[in-house]
């Protein structure tokens, strides 16, 4: 199929020339369609010095449905469920905003960008889009403390 | 540019597949009910079916805990609504469109019943969100084939991959839209083979559109095109959008299942296919006045051999097809005629018949040097031999889109074009000198059976190929008609 040429390229640029403060390889050799990503908390932001695992996974409908995006590191943030999945679903995201043109490496500088710009409006965690709005001080002691306990590496 | 022109009367009935349904894949979704069940008038108990304890108030979903939460949201996430149908369906009759409006608003069942005998058949697209894209791409390569002609698809095809250059000049990478061109490369290549192959129909299209993959594929390259085309030409456009034309192009025309609107659908048709020499025309099925569809074209012209028809009806369109043309006989010549040059403009007073256009449409009759002439003995009827080729020649076997220059034409039959006899180097002698055509003059009377349309395909046999009532007579070159002299018997 044509879909799997296209993330074999995609993937292989990703590893060429990663963006800034993404590191991407496949979850597993054998499957194109699980990707782990490691990326760095942005400079300035409470998650700056933090190494989130990002677990990308590719429809089999891929390109024509999204990309699915999910924390596998604990993160606090208002747009990422505060669980085990740590979903992300918003923007170019989700299935009816997604252009299958868009790149992979689009998706993920998109998801970075999220960390050092919460969209509070478009949350899925209320109580923390709250705090960001009302009492960013907070916010952001939180999700240091969070940063330091879940995704710094001693 | 004639968008400001178009007419855009969305009412009606709902069409049973209303489109636009945006998924919205995230937590706080679950929280009510998605908006496309609402009018469905599904309880999210009834749509969700969860387990018996938790949902006896389903109005207070934020009681639900996380568990059932995430499950709903699975739900959502997987809900597709359950739209019957192929992506593309076989042609079938416009009667069917006519009995889904038998009951609705007068306005639509009568246009709707007219339509059935104008455009008697039809093809409908899913509404899937990408109905209007799918009819247009699907009607595209469906007029190519029925072209039939290797050296059009071959110069398509080529047209098509040169417009590969402005995806690159408005920033796409190759390597994200190179699938999409494959795709459409290969049914290209089918539509070859398939006029190769003498295919008959068009299941080959059929086939390939219904194949989710493919036809996403070509919706998408051709969607592309599109958006490219628009950047590449936003003084055309921009004036009819309500927001910039990039932001425009980024959420309706590359997505995947946003349906197409009017300002889309004509850069669609300037882009993509008016490149063709396709025309496209749409039908409005709508409440305006009038007893028929509300035709509009989108294309500077539509050739009647190469015209793509959609019917649109509020948020859908389908394919739709004119009944087979009959021959234009509208400007009926006398070749004859043209041919002897000087003498003065019919007068139709002076002549002791009706000019019709039956009477003109007989080869020879006013050229035949022996009219008039008296009792011009009947020559032997030669036995039939084929027939000269005509421009109106009809050809046997057609069960497929037709091009209307090849179509059974229902009305004249008479060939029009058969060749002149051969004729005295001398110019036949001006209509001036025949014996006076006044009262008494020579009358002409018809062969019932010259009026009957489709003789050419009663049975042949011995008998009657060489009976005075064998049509096929017409078109032997040596061919007269029977003078009737009054004089003879009948005085």
């Amino acid at each position: 199929m044509g879909s799997q040429k296209r993330i074999a390229k995609e993937l292989s640029e990703l590893v060429e020339s990663p963006p800034e403060g993404i590191i991407v390889e496949l979850a597993d050799e054998a499957n194109l369609y699980k990707w782990k990503v490691f990326m760095e908390g942005p400079e300035g932001s409470p998650y700056q010095g933090g190494k989130f695992i990002v677990n990308l996974t590719l429809p089999t409908e891929y390109p024509f449905k999204p990309p699915t995006v999910s924390f596998g590191t604990k993160i606090y943030h208002p747009n990422v469920t505060n669980d085990e999945k740590g979903s992300m679903c918003l923007g170019m995201l989700r299935a009816d905003e997604w252009k299958p043109s868009s790149k992979i490496a689009a998706v993920l500088q998109f998801a970075r960008q999220l960390l050092q710009e919460p969209m509070p409006d478009d949350a899925i965690e209320g109580r923390i889009a709250e705090q960001y709005k009302n009492d960013r001080k907070r916010y952001d002691e939180i999700a240091k403390e969070w940063t330091r306990k879940w995704a710094v590496s001693e | 540019m004639s968008l400001s022109k178009l007419s855009w009367n969305h009412f009606g009935p709902h069409h049973p597949f209303p489109e636009k349904q945006k998924f919205h894949g995230c937590y706080q979704d679950a929280l009510a009910p998605p908006a496309f069940l609402r009018p469905l008038g599904l309880s999210i108990s009834a749509a969700f079916a969860p387990g018996p304890s938790t949902m006896s108030n389903s109005s207070n979903m934020n009681t639900l805990s996380p568990d059932e939460m995430q499950r709903f949201q699975k739900l959502s996430n997987e809900f597709e609504p359950d739209v019957p149908g192929l992506l593309v369906s076989p042609k079938q009759s416009s009667h069917n469109i006519a009995l889904e409006y038998a009951n609705a608003d007068p306005a639509f069942a009568t246009k709707t019943s007219a339509l059935a005998v104008t455009h008697p058949m039809s093809r409908t697209m899913k509404g899937d969100g990408n109905c209007g894209w799918r009819a247009v791409a699907f009607g595209y390569f469906e007029t190519l084939f029925s072209l039939r002609d290797m050296l059009r698809v071959e110069q398509e095809l080529a047209r098509i991959k040169s417009l590969t250059y402005t995806l690159d000049r408005v920033g796409y990478a190759e390597h994200l839209y190179e699938m999409f061109i494959d795709a459409t490369e290969e049914v290209f290549a089918q539509t070859s083979e398939a006029i190769q192959n003498g295919d008959q129909d068009e299941s080959f299209l059929v086939n390939a559109f219904n194949n989710e993959y493919k036809s996403n594929s070509i919706l998408m390259h051709f969607r592309l095109l599109t958006s490219a085309w628009m950047k590449l030409n936003a003084v055309r456009y921009q004036a009819f959008l309500p927001v910039p034309l990039e932001q425009y192009c980024a959420s309706e025309i590359d997505t995947v299942r946003t349906e197409i609107d009017e300002v889309g659908l004509q850069a669609l048709v300037d882009g993509v296919i008016q490149g063709a020499g396709f025309g496209v025309e749409i039908l409005y099925l709508d409440r305006s006045e009038g007893d028929a569809v509300t035709p509009h074209q989108l294309s500077p012209t539509c050739p009647s051999d190469a015209t793509i028809r959609l019917l649109y009806r509020p948020g859908h369109y389908d394919i739709i097809y004119r009944a087979e043309q009959t021959v234009n006989m509208a400007p009926v010549v006398n070749y004859q005629y043209a041919m002897t040059s000087n003498y003065s403009p019919w007068d139709q007073g002076a002549l002791s018949f009706d000019v019709n256009s039956h009477l003109m449409s007989i080869p020879n009759l006013m050229a035949d040097p022996a009219f008039g002439m008296g009792g011009a003995p009947m020559s032997p009827i030669p036995s039939v031999s084929p027939t000269p080729a005509s421009p109106y020649r009809l050809s046997p076997t057609q069960d497929m889109y037709q091009s209307p220059m090849q179509s059974h034409a229902p009305v004249p039959s008479i060939p029009v074009s058969s060749p002149t006899p051969a004729m005295p180097s001398a110019a036949p002698p001006p209509m001036t000198s025949l014996p006076s055509r006044s009262s008494d003059g020579p009358q002409i009377r018809l062969n019932p059976l010259v009026m009957k349309p489709n003789l050419n395909h009663l049975p042949v046999t011995a008998p009657f190929k060489n009976s005075p009532y064998n049509q096929a007579h017409f078109r032997n070159q040596d061919f007269e008609p029977i003078h009737w002299e009054p004089n003879d018997n009948r005085r």
